[in-house]
């Protein structure tokens, strides 16, 4: 029997509204038995960048990483791989937007063995967060496990 | 729909980019364009370019040419072991960057070389 996918809570509050703004709500999938809470500022990474492992860019205090997966950019690692190295380049969840490479979202499935939460997005919700990402909207983002309600409502 | 056009979009208008995308930028460069991921605040996009930028040198091979960044020592290198000036406080010899200088050489501040 297929355990049913855990969906996560995306809380995102920007920096400019963190005082009096109401968090912006979004959902995507775990994957990878990686369930869990997870909290730091949103930070963009380059499919291109989790390739290897070069001394790059150190970033100060905790973020997440949100990577728009693309099916013509060619897979330098596997997947499984590439979350492993955002999660070893310091991030504290890493999140998926895979609307253009729906074979992402088999491939992230199959694993079971992620050490901090990695989240899969599509459509509406990964265009909400990829649009702040670009206007460089500097935001902080909350993750949590979506509690589904016991009872199913009946219309 | 999200655009995406190969060649020059809105998000990507720049003559060494073969394919890209409106929030990633350039996926893939023209022939001997190195392919540099540049970060701008929270954004991190692909950019092709003829050479790769100070504090970066390029790497060729078969799928890619990409900018990789030197050494944390190094302001900029030919390539990861050999260093051409190196960030204050460490001095140049034989292409590393050293905060000492081995014996019969001094430290030069304004070359930050060994002398």
């Amino acid at each position: 029997l297929e355990r049913p996918a855990l969906r996560a809570l995306i809380k995102v509050t920007l920096f400019k509204h963190e005082l009096t703004g109401k968090p912006m709500v979004l959902e995507g999938v775990f994957v990878g038995g990686s369930a869990g809470k997870a909290e730091g500022k949103l930070l963009q990474y380059h499919p291109l960048s989790l390739c290897n492992t070069s001394e790059d860019e150190r970033q100060d205090g905790d973020f997440i990483t949100i990577v728009k997966l693309e099916r013509r950019v060619p897979r330098c690692l596997p997947l499984l791989d590439k979350a492993n190295m955002a999660l070893e380049k310091g991030a504290q969840a890493v999140i998926f937007d895979v609307s253009d490479d729906d074979q992402a979202a088999a491939e992230l499935r199959e694993t079971d063995s992620l050490p901090r939460p990695v989240i899969l997005v599509d459509a509406q919700d990964a265009e909400e967060l990829m649009g702040l990402v670009n206007k460089n909207e500097e935001a902080n983002v909350i993750i949590e496990i979506k509690v589904e309600s016991k009872w199913p409502q009946y219309d | 729909q999200h655009k995406q056009i190969s060649g020059v979009s809105s998000g990507c208008q720049q003559g060494g980019c073969l394919t890209c995308s409106d929030y990633n930028g350039c996926l893939s460069c023209k022939p001997r364009f190195f392919m540099h991921l540049e970060r701008i605040g929270m954004k991190q996009i692909g950019v092709c370019m003829t050479s790769c930028p100070p504090g970066f040198y390029g790497t060729r091979s078969p799928e890619r040419n990409t900018c990789t960044k030197c050494r944390s020592e190094c302001d900029s290198c030919f390539n990861k072991n050999f260093c051409t000036r190196c960030r204050p406080g460490f001095y140049l010899h034989l292409g590393k960057c050293q905060e000492t200088c081995p014996e019969g050489l001094v430290r030069s501040d304004t070359q930050r070389e060994c002398v």
